[in-house]
């Protein structure tokens, strides 16, 4: 015969009954021991809390209360396939179907790349990455000093509002003066990358990218 | 270790009735059949004893069951398999031959071939022996044609297929020519 | 037209199919009217449907079920996985092979390479036009 008590019993029946089972775990001395009652802490007693007064003011509506967020902003993860120096081609905005240098992840998780601007005409500019497409083409980048290139350096200064005045007859300004610190930057960065541009490099920065009919883009190596 | 990806294993079942005060030490039975996992293999191995011998599940146990694998998978075998399958009519006996490198590949394509030309499904089949056949013994022509270490024969009709399936069309320009030399 | 290529012991052929696409094997048994019984010196011996192999002009000279290192030797002598690469065959798996492989920067110097021909044509058109 099978053995009933070392027979696995099944999913949610225990192989004995409540009084068995209270048995066989000894409940029964703990109570015992402390006389006929199962030992338990004393509750502790609250401190009394001062009752709060009562506002003066009531608003009339209900006011929404913002919803508390507990999540913080992951960094972007980089496509592996992207490092420094890595060519680009860009995919959407001005400079779109343009080749350019990677130089590196800013904090906000847009890349900072460079035409070199004296090359195809593309400045130092921020994207992202999920509009560009990573080559295997490598420039040797590593001369470029970028510590001091941030995100505020893209971030449009505001003017100052000037007060008083019919905006409407104001006389359009001139042309707009770029930042020098900026200019420098861009100068410097493409100065340090010019050297390692050579022979057909130049001409492929130069190009532009685009689909030719039969080119089918997920098959393509880059 | 997986062997062809069939869908049919062979098991080894081991079994017995339960001993008992007038036969303390029953005799125990040894099976080798086809089944997709263990837990069928167990079924159908009570199935057949209890058809065979006066044993049942209720008073019986199981000793041990474990997969047979091929011991050369390597090279090409003469497989007789001998079977019993149940038609509309009754139940017929059968003797097919078989070549592959692997018996379940033979008992792969038995279970196949009783469903095209009997449309016999896999539980009315029971197989009941199989063997390895030696060339000279071999019954049947379509076996016995390929018995040839000479052997030379062309590639009639030969469709030309995609690569693979990224570069599989519905439509084609041309219509495929099918007489490749 | 009669048939050239044979399903024969030794006989190399290409599986056409899947991830080993263009791979190169030798029959060594056929094991019936659909399938063969292929290897390879660094492979272990399998069965392949006759559906996923395409038979090669090239043939070894191996018996049946030919052990390793006899097929690796008859293969040596007859070089006839070589052959076929030099085969015109060969050579335009090759060349798709290779047009597969290159990248964003290769096509451009290829296309730099064609129009400096284009130019070189025509200003010699030019010349002889003169």
């Amino acid at each position: 015969m099978v053995d009933r008590k070392k027979a696995p019993p099944r999913v949610g029946i225990s192989a004995e009954g409540r009084s068995k089972t209270y048995k066989s775990r000894g409940l029964w001395a703990i109570k015992k021991k402390h006389g006929g009652k199962f030992p338990s802490h004393p509750k502790q007693e609250k401190a009394p809390v001062a009752a709060a007064k009562a506002p003066k003011y009531y608003p009339a509506d209900d006011v929404k209360q913002p919803r508390k967020r507990h999540s913080t902003r992951q960094s972007t993860k980089l496509r592996h396939s992207i490092t420094p120096g890595t060519v680009l081609i860009l995919l959407a905005g001005r400079f779109k179907g343009r080749r350019v240098v990677f130089l590196k992840q800013l904090e906000s998780g847009l890349l900072l790349v460079t035409g070199p601007f004296t090359v195809n005409g593309v400045p130092l500019r921020r994207v992202n990455q999920a509009y560009t497409i990573a080559t295997s083409t490598k420039v040797d980048v590593s001369s470029a000093d970028l510590s001091s290139l941030t995100d505020a350096q893209f971030v449009p200064k505001k003017a100052a509002k000037k007060k008083g005045g019919d905006k409407f007859f104001e006389q359009p300004e001139g042309k707009k003066e770029l930042d020098p610190e900026f200019l420098s930057a861009q100068k410097a960065v493409d100065g340090a990358i010019a050297g390692s541009l050579e022979g057909e490099l130049k001409g492929y920065l130069a190009s532009h990218f685009s689909l030719r009919s039969g080119d089918r883009p997920h098959l393509m190596k880059f | 270790m997986v062997q062809g990806g069939y869908k049919f294993h062979q098991y080894q079942v081991a079994g017995r009735h339960l001993p008992t005060e007038k036969e303390p030490e029953p005799t125990i039975y040894r099976m080798k059949l086809w089944a997709t996992d263990p837990v069928r293999a167990k079924s159908k191995f009570w199935y057949f004893l209890r058809k065979l011998r006066k044993v049942k599940k209720t008073h019986g146990q199981v000793l041990s069951i474990n997969e047979i694998f091929e011991r050369r998978p390597t090279t090409i075998k003469n497989f007789g398999i001998w079977v019993r399958y149940q038609s509309r009519t009754g139940y017929h006996n059968m003797y097919k031959e078989y070549r592959d490198t692997i018996l379940n590949g033979a008992v792969e394509q038995l279970y196949q071939e009783m469903g095209s030309r009997h449309r016999a499904r896999a539980p009315v089949i029971q197989i009941i022996k199989t063997a390895t056949v030696p060339a000279a013994m071999c019954k049947r022509d379509n076996t016995k044609q390929f018995h040839d270490s000479k052997i030379k024969f062309p590639l009639t009709r030969r469709v030309l297929r995609p690569s693979s399936r990224q570069h599989k069309t519905v439509f084609k320009a041309a219509r495929p020519n099918v007489a490749m030399f | 037209m009669p048939f050239t290529r044979y399903v024969e012991i030794g006989r190399v052929a290409m599986i056409n199919y899947g991830k080993e696409n263009g791979k190169l094997v030798v029959i060594s048994d056929v094991v019936d009217q659909n399938r063969a019984l292929v290897d390879r010196p660094d492979e272990v011996r399998r069965v392949v449907s006759f559906k996923r192999l395409a038979l090669t002009d090239f043939k070894v000279e191996i018996p049946r079920l030919a052990r390793k290192s006899v097929l690796k030797s008859a293969l040596e002598e007859s070089d006839a996985f070589n052959k076929f690469h030099a085969s015109s065959w060969g050579k335009k798996l090759e060349s798709r092979r290779a047009k597969a492989a290159t990248t964003d920067f290769d096509r451009y110097k290829a296309s730099v390479k064609k129009t400096q021909r284009g130019r070189a044509i025509q200003a010699a058109i030019k010349k002889l036009g003169k």
